[in-house]
């Protein structure tokens, strides 16, 4: 096993990859010379070369439609958008575009793309630069969306993406690049569409997304404590939903708290309740609680973590439900 | 223009025209459901610029691609079925008249204006990988040219020197937008200019122009010196769909003054001119009719696709990866 970051873990998938699949191509902008804003493609440029590592203008409805065109031609392109918050822009290409050729073409023809993005707080930049937007493509057919949370979880759930035949949005967390954990040496895959019970426990069950599942296990820790017993599952990819881990897990708890960083209403967090409350509901001791981001625009600096789900705000609605 | 090369090029703007309103008939019937956009009036850029492709190069169309997809070969039987939305459609009728994909033709088509455009660079991208020589070739209209898309590509495919010919059909209307209003560059190849391109604008209804300036973008781009950008002028004879409100944004001398220009009737006296036969025009007019009519019988004939057909390809299973 290594010990690395989130950021070293993306690194190590893409150079898998690239290695192994010359038809593996980054584009995107500042990859290549920066090396990526948080360095997950760091040296790759030069490993690869300008063809397979494509520095892109700032230009996103161009970098998603360059990467459509090219993967119905047989590449497999890896486009980075640089924050979530500029696909807006690439909107058209992907759910336009992208999410469509397969059905138009009676399953002829096939989407290998990743647009791989990166949202929520964490560099204090406003309501531009911070945005969690996966509900977005959570609610677009044919699209896959992921979350992953950990360095082992980003580096096998990228190369299954990659590997892939169906698009992808790939969304990261600004806050868990310079995270560590531990990899293994070897090359392994992470199954899309494949949830992971981070932590087991008898009395609730707490599902949380992205940097969110980081301030989940804290809660857990804090709750443990208090002599309450949490679980906590990371459903990491967000469609398709690996639901039966997470009505297997509630099952279990009978409680559940849904935690995203993400606005509550109209979202993921509603579709998850959703699955619990229709699977489980003659098991639920009391109505799932959800736990999200304020309706809000982010604000700027250090305000900006105040608006957003942390430890405690899960320990209280933990409490309330036990109540 | 060899005397034959030409009857070619005739034969495949009859075919378009007749085409074009034989489906603007099915939609007065409500046969065709929605979404026809006609094509009548501009078969010269369509017929010009596909007679210069090859089989193995690809066309990325839009809203209006019927023209487009019939001169790069789909078959007028898939075609019609695709309009109607009967199995035996390219797209085995769940895109319709103006989203449908002939992935052995290398067809493509969307319903976005301007959006198919950042798709023919990644087209192109891989072609400049693959070292085939193949072209894209991006039929688009002069509304495309007013969204961001437009720009994006051409930018990206003028550092790249993707082999891409964009090929903008400035029919006059951005739906009910006249360009002399709504375009703020005339003619609008200055545009492709300020991205360090050679735009060039001609005369869209005449063939053969077309396909000799279709071909020197195609060569370039072969040969590594791509993208190109070609504005064709011409004109759309019928509404931006079949029972538009037209005259609320053009006139009837308007039509009329472009009617007189029509690419069809101009082919047919260069054709005389040059010693053909009204009769053997004729003859082509009849035989193209015929066989549409037997296309369109039996395409009426084909079954709607049930619910479970039109959405068994939504996503590829994760299991079958």
């Amino acid at each position: 096993m290594q010990e690395i970051t989130f950021s070293e873990a993306i690194r190590q998938a893409y150079q898998e990859e690239m290695r192994s699949d010359p038809a593996v191509y980054l584009i995107g902008e500042d990859i290549g010379r920066w090396g990526n804003l948080f360095g997950a493609s760091r040296g790759l440029l030069e490993e690869f070369g300008p063809a397979q590592v494509k520095d892109a203008p700032i230009s996103e409805a161009a970098i998603a439609g360059c990467a459509v065109g090219s993967a119905v031609m047989g590449m497999r392109p890896i486009a980075e958008i640089m924050y979530v918050d500029f696909i807006s822009i690439a909107m058209d290409q992907i759910v336009n575009h992208a999410c469509k050729y397969h059905q138009l073409s009676n399953g002829q023809v096939r989407v290998p793309v990743v647009f791989r993005t990166q949202g929520g707080v964490g560099m204090r930049n406003s309501s531009q630069h911070s945005q969690s937007l996966e509900n977005w493509f959570v609610n677009v057919p044919g699209l896959i969306t992921v979350m992953p949370s950990t360095p082992h979880d980003v580096k096998g759930l990228l190369k299954s993406a990659v590997r892939n035949d169906n698009p992808v949005v790939f969304i990261e967390h600004k806050s868990l690049y310079f995270t560590k954990g531990s990899v293994p040496d070897g090359e392994y895959l992470v199954p899309l569409g494949v949830a992971d019970v981070k932590r087991e426990g008898r009395d609730v069950t707490v599902i949380a997304t992205s940097w969110m599942v980081l301030h989940a296990l804290k809660a857990a820790d804090r709750l443990a404590e208090q002599g309450v017993d949490c679980e906590v599952v990371d459903p990491r990819t967000l469609w398709p939903l690996d639901k039966k881990t997470l009505v297997d897990s509630v099952l279990k708890t009978r409680h559940c708290v849904v935690v995203t960083e993400a606005p509550a209403e109209g979202g993921w967090s509603g579709e998850a309740a959703s699955v619990i409350s229709e699977a489980c509901f003659e098991n639920l001791a009391a109505p799932v609680k959800r736990v999200c981001g304020m309706r809000t625009g982010v604000p700027y600096g250090k305000i900006e973590k105040l608006v957003v789900p942390n430890e405690d705000w899960i320990v209280d609605a933990v409490h309330e439900l036990l109540a | 223009m060899e005397l034959n090369d030409l009857l070619k090029l005739y034969r495949a703007m009859v075919l378009l025209r007749r085409f074009d309103e034989m489906c603007l008939e099915l939609k007065w019937k409500d046969l065709i459901m929605n979404g026809f956009h006609p094509y009548a009036g501009e078969e010269a850029v369509a017929v010009g610029a596909c007679s210069v492709l090859r089989h193995d190069d690809v066309v990325i169309s839009n809203h209006r691609p019927q023209g487009h997809a019939l001169a790069k070969g789909c078959s007028a039987r898939a075609m019609f079925c695709e309009m109607l939305g009967r199995r035996g459609g390219v797209s085995q009728g769940i895109g319709g008249p103006m989203q449908f994909i002939d992935s052995d033709k290398g067809f493509f088509c969307g319903s976005i204006v301007g959006s198919g455009m950042s798709v023919s660079t990644g087209v192109g991208l891989a072609m400049q990988r693959e070292g085939r020589r193949r072209v894209c070739a991006c039929f688009f209209g002069d509304g495309a040219s007013n969204t961001g898309s437009f720009h994006e590509a051409l930018n990206l495919a003028a550092i790249w020197t993707l082999p891409v010919v964009f090929i903008l059909e400035n029919n006059q209307y951005g739906e009910a937008m006249p360009v002399r209003e709504f375009v703020s560059a005339h003619p609008i190849s200055l545009r492709a200019k300020a991205y360090g391109l050679d735009g060039v604008t001609v005369d869209g209804n005449d063939v053969e122009v077309v396909a000799s300036v279709v071909e020197a973008g195609v060569d370039k781009c072969r040969h590594g010196g791509g993208p190109a950008f070609i504005e064709a002028v011409t004109y759309r004879f019928e509404g931006h769909y079949g029972g538009d409100p037209q005259w609320t944004y053009r006139s009837r001398e308007e039509v009329a003054r472009w009617r007189a220009k029509c690419p069809l009737v101009r082919l047919r006296s260069r054709l005389i001119d040059s010693g053909v036969s009204e009769d053997r025009l004729r003859a082509i007019d009849e035989q193209v009719s015929q066989d549409l009519y037997s296309d369109e019988a039996w395409a009426l004939e084909q079954p709607f696709p049930t619910v479970e057909q039109a959405t068994s390809h939504v996503m590829i299973p994760l299991n079958q990866d």
